[in-house]
């Protein structure tokens, strides 16, 4: 379950026009946010520490004095200060197009102006609060693997036991796939040497628009399916929506090359990953 | 039913105006249309009955419906004050005197928020705000540049200052000493109101039962020694641009009045004495024939309550005056050329409604402070509507319309409804302090909003009509070394004047405060030493306490 975005709507320096300010908090209510109003005559200073106080996602500053330049700014610079720049900060107001450039420069992210219909900004904190939540997940562990079709096991295994002098850690029929797997380890990651076993293989049919070569890259993550619905929820297109059993009883599920430039990815979790690396320290 | 006949009544008020223009003329010796049709002062029905007494009556008289003087604008027109102020004393002084060269008939200051909330420039909270949103005034000194070469005896003066209101009219009072203007010839108004800072503007100092004591010494000093001066402008502007409905603006508005009024009398005040020098601030908003039954029905209810709930005995005390100016939250940030039409209609409406005076805003206050052109075209607006429309020809023209007296009726009635559940509250201060006009107000403004993005209501040029690539117009930009150069003064002020002096002051002052006399005579003492307003304020901090908002 997602957390509720949590939003600071805050009135910095001594303007009393709150109209706005209230307005905002109310619609960012009704959209779903938990959302927290300072009150007037606030300092940055106070503003931040709230902001930290309450665990927010998101500060909004309106300001209809004309004093926005020398307060939203400061607003960002406690923030770092603090190590609290995850926080984004938008504002809103009688501010000036021109000055919009500058605000942006000063880690504003977003300056909604007169006329903006608060759904607008509502839609905003909700895909930057996404990006910045995705943007904090763990990077994934290693690669796992490289996975590099062959037309035969059998022809391509000496070159790496022999040539490269990988160690063969086993092989494996994966019925499902139609495929068979060597498995040959290097470092904490491994290669996988794919071979088609019937003739509606996947792995058949790279080889004869392709050729023989890299199939694939295995990530090891964590959290598949979390990592998942995010792509999702982000629109990157996936293969498989949800994990599916892969070799070695781990979760698997591969995102689609045109999402990804090209290259097909695999996200792998699971025993397989722990096991495989004290496979390879027993050698 | 039967209708008493009262027709005898108007031929005695036709003869009491004919016998005032014998001794103060008209603008004009006859007023006509472009067809020669001649026009009268006043039209009035076949029948003129009790009914009509009750409720509309005739210009000048109880219950003023029709407007508070008789012949209105034929006689003069209202007061064209356009509110500026911005930066230092110095610039705003050349913005004053230019637009004085422009024809306007009265002065009205902006000060910043720092002086607005007894802030000094140098101090921490007033960080970014200095000059922004009107002039920057930290002392008598400032006081006196920003008045220079305006003679305070001859204009009038509105000053939109409220938490410190007294210790700006101290500065006022100072300066024209020094000018050799006696406080009694001063005219002008302060805002003076701070109910409706807790309720939608903001800039409140001190809790509710301090600020209401410096507003009744207020009322008590000037009775006596500035009687020209309106001690207060009792606000329903603020409240509508928060978001609330014209009953809501009159409502409100009224129901802080009654707490005035009752604050003066329990400290002792004659209602005679200090009424007549209340005075009233409304909205000038987009549904015209509503803005205009607004005033008439204001006045009407103003002068009931005045006369039968509070028992005042001086017509001028029955008197709902009332300076207007237009709805600056319904301007819009898009196409701002627009804003001026917006305005011309606003203002027509607070003129058909009766206005004493008038602003009219700026095409770009969406946007920033308005430059000079755009301050131009506004004060044009109103000559326009004086000069050339011919709608101050006669008084009240709207009067007799079925639809506008429906309205007027309509929002005399709902209006009561509100005063009636405030009262039961304990009136205006409990309910401020429960927070209950706020909320009223903010329900409204949310629905507001939702209609305007349901485009349920059409704002043209923002919800609809909407232009791609507006070009940007040319900003007023407010000087950003204003704050340093602002604090450089300050420091120099402190370095020249008697600093003993001041302390001696500002102690008499905490004496006073912490005591019941009146605290006008004290606060003038210690502007004329040079104390500044964060000394004063900050004295009366010290003493009071500082508000914080429900």
């Amino acid at each position: 379950m997602e957390r509720t975005i949590r939003v600071l709507v805050a009135k910095p320096g001594l303007d009393g026009h709150d109209r706005g300010a209230l307005v905002v908090a109310q619609a960012l209510r009704d959209e779903g946010m938990e959302v927290v109003y300072t009150g007037l005559r606030q300092t940055p200073a106070q503003i931040v520490s709230a902001a930290i106080q309450e665990d927010v996602d998101v500060i909004g500053l309106s300001c209809l004095s004309g004093a926005h330049n020398e307060l939203f700014p400061e607003v960002v610079r406690l923030l770092r200060e603090q190590g609290a720049d995850d926080i984004l900060v938008i504002g809103g107001g009688v501010i000036p197009q021109e000055d919009i450039p500058y605000l942006k420069s000063q880690g504003i992210a977003e300056v909604f102006t007169p006329g903006t219909p608060t759904r607008v900004t509502a839609d905003f904190i909700r895909s930057q609060v996404k990006r910045k939540r995705m943007s904090l997940q763990p990077a994934p562990n290693k690669i796992a693997h490289i996975g590099i079709a062959v037309k035969s096991l059998e022809d391509a295994l000496p070159f790496y036991t022999e040539q490269l002098g990988l160690p063969l850690l086993g092989t494996e029929e994966v019925a499902s796939e139609q495929v068979r797997v060597a498995f040959l380890g290097i470092g904490e990651s491994r290669i996988e040497l794919l071979e088609p076993s019937g003739p509606d293989s996947p792995i058949a049919r790279f080889i004869e628009k392709r050729g023989e070569g890299i199939h694939h890259i295995a990530l090891d993550v964590d959290d598949v399916n979390e990592r998942l619905l995010r792509l999702r929820e982000n629109g990157v297109p996936l293969i498989h929506e949800t994990a599916k059993p892969g070799a070695h009883g781990a979760q698997i599920a591969f995102l689609h090359p045109k999402g990804a430039h090209g290259v097909l990815y695999e996200l792998c979790q699971g025993p397989a990953a722990s096991e495989s690396k004290e496979e390879a320290a027993h050698e | 039913m039967t209708t008493k006949d009262c027709t005898e009544l108007y031929r005695k008020w036709q003869q009491e105006l004919a016998a005032r223009l014998a001794k103060t003329p008209e603008r004009k010796q006859r007023f006509a249309t472009s067809s020669d049709i001649e026009i009268d002062p006043l039209y009035v029905p076949d029948q003129i009955d009790d009914a009509y007494m009750e409720k509309i009556g005739f210009p000048g008289e109880y219950p003023y419906t029709r407007g508070v003087q008789p012949n209105m604008y034929r006689g003069r027109l209202w007061t064209m004050r356009q509110y500026a102020g911005f930066g230092s004393a110095e610039e705003t002084n050349k913005r004053f005197r230019y637009l004085l060269e422009q024809g306007q008939t009265g002065l009205s200051v902006a000060f910043d928020l720092p002086t607005q909330i007894g802030y000094d420039s140098d101090d921490p909270m007033a960080a970014g705000e200095v000059g922004k949103v009107g002039v920057a005034i930290d002392s008598l000194e400032d006081m006196e540049t920003l008045l220079a070469g305006i003679p305070l005896d001859k204009v009038s003066t509105s000053m939109t200052i409220n938490a410190p209101a007294s210790v700006l009219l101290a500065m006022y009072i100072a300066v024209a000493e020094k000018q050799g203007v006696p406080s009694e010839k001063l005219s002008g108004t302060i805002q003076n109101d701070i109910l409706k800072e807790y309720i939608a503007r903001g800039t409140y100092i001190f809790p509710p039962k301090p600020s209401m004591r410096l507003i009744t010494d207020i009322f008590a000093y000037c009775a006596k020694h500035v009687p020209k001066w309106n001690t207060i402008s009792i606000s329903g502007y603020h409240i509508r641009e928060a978001g609330s409905t014209a009953v809501q603006e009159v409502a409100f508005t009224l129901a802080d009045g009654m707490a005035y009024v009752e604050a003066a009398l329990q400290a002792g005040l004659d209602i005679d004495q200090f009424a007549p020098q209340l005075s009233f601030f409304f909205n000038g908003h987009n549904h015209f024939f509503e803005e205009i039954a607004k005033f008439r029905a204001a006045r009407r209810m103003w002068a009931r309550l005045m006369r039968e709930r509070y028992g005042a005995k001086n017509p001028k005390s029955w008197q709902f005056r009332v300076h207007t100016q237009t709805g600056g939250s319904t301007l819009t940030a898009q196409q701002p050329d627009n804003n001026i039409v917006r305005v011309t209609i606003q203002a027509l409406a607070a003129v058909l409604g009766g206005t004493q005076s008038l602003h009219t805003n700026s095409r770009d206050e969406a946007l920033a402070l308005p430059t000079e052109e755009s301050a131009r075209i506004a004060l044009r607006t109103q000559q326009i509507i004086a000069f050339e429309s011919g709608v101050t020809d006669t008084v009240d023209p709207l009067a007799g319309s079925y639809y506008i007296e429906y309205l007027t009726d309509q929002i005399e009635s709902r209006a009561l409804e509100y005063l009636e559940k405030i009262e039961q509250m304990g009136g205006a201060v409990a309910a401020v302090e429960a927070g209950y006009m706020q909320r009223e107000i903010q329900k409204q403004a949310y629905e507001t909003q939702r209609k305007i993005e349901s485009g349920e209501e059409k704002v043209v040029g923002m919800n609809c009509f909407q232009l791609e690539n507006e070009p940007q117009p040319e900003l007023l930009r407010v000087d950003p070394a204003l704050g340093r150069k602002q604090k450089e003064r300050l420091d120099a002020l402190r370095a020249r004047r008697d600093n003993l002096i001041v302390e001696q002051t500002l102690n008499r002052l905490r004496a006073g405060a912490e005591g019941t006399e009146n605290l006008m005579p004290l606060i003038l003492e210690c502007v004329r030493s040079y104390a500044t307003i964060g000394e004063i304020c900050g004295v009366l901090r010290e003493v009071f306490g500082e508000y914080r908002a429900v």
